[in-house]
């Protein structure tokens, strides 16, 4: 017994530099494996030895999997971002993407309004009064002021939103909804007039 | 075969759950509207990897020692 002892101390220190290998090592801490590697040690039969291996190499490829799918989770997540990233540089309708890392301005916010002066002549120019068919109707817009006139078009012909009105008039958006407001009420007043 | 089958797909749940603190961990490299779908993405990849690739050729333990 003592010499067994022995026996397998002087193989592990015969082979130290190979047991310290973190492969081998992590093999030995299990002690069913240690088990067998010592009966191989002391016994070494072809069966034995085909035992150590055999637990040896699923020991192996298990420590291969578990290498390959830590690396794979580490680089499809670098993979998966990078193209995702290239997928939104590319698509213009994506605008939400901050110039910088703290700031909160985005790329949309930064886009010119092309829709400056020059678009508001012909924004003027006819729309509305051509579109409506209801004479009584015609008659009441036709008292409007201009600008009221404008204000409905472009809110119910061009369908803009009340900001961007505001931007081409220059105006804020509540002087906006005022006059929105204030001509829907005129219409409102002159139509039930007719009515009565 | 559907033996086997059944071994390989439980040791497959057995690797993804041990890995599913480094797959969390993972998804702060992408932007937060995209963390599902990556999670999603990477479980998907660690199925198919395991299933396909071959983990052959390991060296006898004898190897080392002589």
């Amino acid at each position: 017994m003592k010499n067994d002892k022995q026996k397998i101390e002087e193989f592990f220190y015969r082979n130290n530099e190979q047991v310290n290998n973190p492969i081998v090592k992590s093999f030995l801490s299990d002690p069913q494996n240690l088990y067998l590697v010592q009966k191989a040690i002391l016994y070494p039969t072809d069966l034995n030895k085909k035992l150590v291996d055999e637990s040896f190499q699923s020991h192996y490829i298990n420590v291969r999997k578990i290498k390959y799918v830590s690396n794979l989770i580490y680089f499809f997540s670098l993979d998966f971002d990078k193209k995702r990233r290239r997928l939104q540089k590319r698509s213009l309708l994506i605008l939400d993407k901050g110039l910088s890392e703290e700031g909160e301005t985005t790329l949309k916010e930064l886009i010119e309004d092309t829709r400056n002066e020059n678009g508001l002549d012909h924004l003027i120019g006819g729309g509305l009064l051509d579109n409506i068919e209801d004479v009584q109707l015609l008659k009441s817009l036709q008292k409007l002021t201009v600008k009221q006139l404008q204000i409905l078009e472009m809110i119910y012909v061009k369908e803009l939103t009340i900001k961007e009105i505001a931007q081409i008039l220059k105006t804020t958006p509540q002087n906006i909804s005022n006059h929105h407001r204030k001509a829907l009420n005129k219409l409102n007043h002159s139509l039930r007039k007719k009515e009565e | 075969m559907g033996n086997l089958e059944n071994k390989n797909n439980e040791e497959t749940l057995t690797i993804i759950e041990n890995f599913i603190p480094k797959i969390k961990h993972c998804l702060h490299n992408t932007d937060y509207h995209e963390r599902e779908d990556l999670e999603q993405e990477i479980k998907l990849k660690i199925i198919e990897k395991l299933a396909t690739v071959k983990f052959q050729d390991a060296p006898s333990f004898w190897d080392f020692f002589l």
